[in-house]
């Protein structure tokens, strides 16, 4: 019991961690952040969800053996089936109505050549020895729906029109194998079929948005674990080297513990899944709980309100750039600030129990030489930046997918070699055209403008109504005849079959024909939303999508929505800049001193639009996003500077918190995922130039009597 | 005596103890083999039991399943597909329906099992032995669901003598005679 009353706060604080735990519980990680945009135009948006929908590359994966060996093959299929992959046909057998509905696309001559008497024979025979083998019932399941043969002369129509799908190589010839992934993916076992195949690479190729989600499995535990320990034990060091006190070293790291928690519980009110990626960000709290606790602790009861206003403007921006980054549109960068915030709360909430302990912390001040500058020069320097970026222009706002995505040189390869594929079957840029009349004439112009191989495309095995007609009357003629005595034939041979009749067997407009081929093929070639009518086409390789059009391919959808996303993200970090402006201006009530707190913003981004101009660089979400978290912290330093009027123990607590925050932001550079080592980068170079000018550059008198 | 004589009759008349090994062994390295099999189907689809005499060939990678009454007809199952002569004599591809993963298991499962060939079924079945029997049911997830169960027997000398084969809507019972192996 004397344990507990001497320990009671922690005992208190450990039964809170416990209850944290325990709501966060059960966590479930999304392993791709790019699946949660949706498009803002509800049109576009049910477009492309329903082109995926249908994508045949949706919770599958392809393998395609080139020249394996017999027992490479075999250790391949035991690796898949060990993870759960089940092999299924490219083209779903198709029901008897869906094959009768579709029968009219056959030439006349092609249906009288199947009802032929010799026909039926020559099939009667193929069903009667072919039903004598062990399992021969699956077989005559498939004649039971197909009996005179119409599909297997529909695919070699169909496929032959459709980009040669038909060809030697083409999905039907069983060179490609598909397997439909197991739900859920186990990461083990598809790491070991990813292992296997990436092995047998070139000889064998494979695709799957598994094997991604896989690398990316990969990347983000290595980020989780390298970048968490790495950036908690540096920043720890640090901490100690320069404050030599083992109490803020306790509480810096017990903390971080239950800011973590707090961080993750305020994604887990708003969100189901949480991105691992996010999760791999969490690692950089110690970093933003360092500054909390050296601002907070120690504070000179002489210089109380320049301290205090210093840990205000700190808190303030901080919270303010956070608080931005919630009112876009990416459920990831959401989460991210989410976890920031909850964070940051848990730790001020932590902090509040250790007021006595913050209160009896002392820091030594460290002093160095300084360049004293007017406010003039100041100002003069943010016009002079703000001038050399409107004359260097500002780079362009665009992000795509790759930026989100960890590849590796496997997988490039995979990708090439499967476009190359999808780009001889024109699906791998693929559009929606609305259309006011038939599916032909929307598309005329595209073909026209070169844009459109409408050779490639499912229309061109499409028959008008006449000539549909003409099958039409060869098929009621001559099916019911036709299946009757190949009832006969099989009954002679001891086989009863219920044969279907071919009552669903109609004329059909370019409309119904998209529509039947999309419903047994592995693409949808037409879509109906918001009353209005879309045929679905591949564009040329390299051709550019044209205007009115809808992109469908993932890669153009993702990299516009992610341009837009970029673009609103960065009129959201201008919007909280004006509001720390004015959250400034009224703390500090000194322009001059506002200017100082801003000017490594402004050298930064003129630094920054100078060597996008040079080496042609774009600005992409991560960058804004990383802009945001360098003004919730880089600010800090010389607000809490300029706060405290440059004064030793604040600065060396700047020195100090900057050290820590560059090096956990610093370890991120050692990540694998593209986002968290670009972030790492930005936050970097912007904390190092906002401490740096924090630490060296003090602002003259002039403002100080200003303000 | 009696009873001494008695008891090895009874031990010389037992199905001999099936194992894993003693199959492999005698089926490790078939180079032909051929068989007549006398085949009763009955199911779903079939009007009344069907009984048909066969002619089986293997040679490793291909089956030929020669059906000789009652209606003729050449089956051959090889690792490019399948081919269905029938009594014209001409042969005839079984078009896209071989290239169908499930039908494709079939076919290979097909060539499996009448070389006794145990790692190619285990790959799709799971199996279990008792004396003179080897029972092979799917593994989930397989491509040959379409199996219930198949049994099969085995004589003394570790020759397959019967399969019976069990799925939703047919059964089939094969009885072997005049087995020929080469290695």
């Amino acid at each position: 019991m004397r344990w507990v009353a001497l320990f009671r706060r922690e005992a208190l604080i450990l039964a809170v961690c416990g209850v944290l735990a325990f709501f966060a519980r059960g966590v479930v990680l999304e392993d791709d952040p790019i699946r949660s945009l949706t498009h803002p135009d509800g049109v576009r948006a049910a477009l492309f969800d329903h082109y995926q929908e249908k994508s045949a590359f949706r919770g599958k994966i392809f393998v395609e053996f080139g020249d394996l060996l017999e027992p490479e093959r075999t250790a391949v299929a035991a690796a898949l089936r060990g993870a759960g992959y089940e092999e299924v046909p490219f083209f779903e057998p198709p029901s008897s109505e869906q094959l009768l509905a579709l029968a009219t696309l056959l030439p006349a001559d092609n249906v009288r050549r199947l009802t032929s008497g010799d026909a039926l024979r020559a099939r009667a025979r193929e069903v009667l020895a072919v039903a004598t083998l062990p399992g021969g019932d699956a077989y005559l399941t498939a004649v039971q729906t197909d009996p005179l043969g119409l599909g297997a002369a529909l695919l070699a129509r169909l496929a032959g029109g459709a980009g040669g799908a038909g060809r030697d190589d083409g999905p039907g010839s069983g060179a490609l194998h598909v397997y439909r992934s197991p739900q859920p993916l186990d990461y083990e076992r598809v790491e070991r079929v990813y292992d296997l195949l990436a092995s047998l690479s070139p000889r064998v190729s494979f695709i799957g948005a598994d094997f991604f989600a896989v690398e990316n499995y990969r990347a983000v535990k290595h980020d989780i674990v390298v970048c968490s320990s790495l950036g908690l034990v540096v920043t720890l060091v640090v901490f100690f080297a320069l404050t030599g006190r083992w109490v803020l070293l306790g509480l810096l790291f017990f903390g971080s513990i239950v800011s973590y928690l707090t961080g993750v519980l305020a994604i887990r009110v708003f969100y189901g899944e949480i991105y691992a990626v996010v999760l791999a960000y969490t690692s950089t709290f110690v970093g933003f709980n360092n500054e909390s606790l050296v601002h907070l602790a120690g504070v000179d009861l002489d210089r109380r309100s320049r301290s205090l206003l210093g840990v205000w403007s700190a808190i303030g921006t901080t919270v303010i750039g956070f608080l931005v980054l919630l009112l876009g549109r990416s459920v990831m960068i959401r989460q991210m600030a989410l976890a920031s915030l909850g964070g940051m709360a848990g730790f001020l909430a932590f902090l509040y129990a250790y007021r006595p302990t913050l209160r009896a912390a002392r820091f030594r001040g460290f002093a160095w030489p300084k360049v004293t500058v007017s406010p003039a020069a100041v100002t003069a320097l943010c016009v002079a930046s703000t001038v050399g970026v409107v004359v260097v222009g500002v780079p362009r706002l665009e992000t795509h997918v790759e930026a989100f995505r960890f590849t590796t040189p496997t997988l490039d390869a995979q990708i090439e070699h499967f476009s190359r594929r999808l780009d001889a079957l024109s699906l791998e840029n693929v559009v929606a055209v609305e259309a006011r009349g038939t599916p032909e004439a929307a598309l005329a112009p595209l073909a026209a403008a070169g844009l459109v191989d409408m050779r490639a495309h499912p229309l061109s095995a499409y028959r008008g109504p006449a000539a549909q007609a003409e099958t039409l009357a060869a098929l009621r003629e001559a099916y019911p005849a036709a299946t009757a005595e190949l009832r006969a034939l099989l009954e002679e041979g001891g086989l009863r079959l219920d044969v279907p009749s071919a009552g669903s067997a109609r004329v059909q407009d370019g409309w119904d024909y998209l529509r039947a081929l999309g419903a047994i093929g592995p693409v949808r070639w037409m879509d109906e939303v918001a009353g209005r009518h879309y045929v679905i086409a591949g564009l040329r390789a390299g051709a550019a999508v044209p205007p009115g059009t809808v992109p469908l391919s993932p890669k153009h959808h993702y990299d516009a929505l992610l341009s837009s996303s970029s673009r609103e993200l960065a009129w959201l970090f201008l919007c909280g800049l004006a509001v720390m402006a004015v959250y400034l201006g009224y703390l500090q009530r000194s322009a001059a001193r506002v200017l100082y707190v801003f000017a490594p913003l402004f050298l930064s981004a003129f630094a920054y639009c100078a060597w996008a101009r040079l080496t042609g660089a774009t600005v992409t979400i991560v960058h804004v996003m990383g802009a945001s978290i360098v003004i919730g912290l880089a600010m800090d330093y010389t607000a809490v500077s300029v706060s405290a009027d440059h004064g030793d123990v604040e600065l060396s607590k700047v020195l100090l918190t900057g050290l820590c925050t560059l090096a956990s932001f610093g370890v991120l550079l050692f990540a694998r995922h593209p986002v968290l080592r670009d972030l790492g980068v930005v936050v970097s170079i912007g904390c190092g130039i906002a401490l740096a000018f924090a630490l060296f550059v003090r602002l003259g008198p002039g403002a100080r009597a200003a303000a | 005596m009696i009873p001494a004589l008695l008891s090895l009759a009874l031990v010389a008349g037992a199905p001999a103890p099936l194992t894993p090994e003693a199959l492999r062994d005698h089926y490790a390295g078939v180079r032909s083999l051929t068989a007549d099999v006398v085949q009763v189907k009955q199911g779903k689809y079939w009007a009344r039991p069907l009984e048909s005499r066969i002619r089986l060939q293997y040679t490793p990678g291909r089956v030929v399943w020669e059906t000789l009454a009652p209606i003729p007809s050449t089956v051959v199952v090889g690792d490019a597909g399948m081919t269905v002569t029938g009594s014209d004599g001409r042969p005839r591809d079984a078009g896209p329906v071989s290239s169908d993963p499930r039908f494709a298991a079939v076919m290979r499962f097909i060539r499996a099992l009448f070389a006794v060939d145990l790692p190619a079924i285990e790959r799709d079945f799971a199996l279990s032995y008792a004396p003179g029997l080897l029972v092979a049911t799917p593994r989930p997830g397989s491509n040959v669901q379409l199996f219930r169960e198949i049994r099969l027997q085995f004589d003394a000398a570790l020759e397959l003598t019967t399969v019976d084969l069990e799925t939703a809507t047919e059964r089939t019972h094969l009885s072997f005679s005049r087995v020929e192996r080469a290695r």
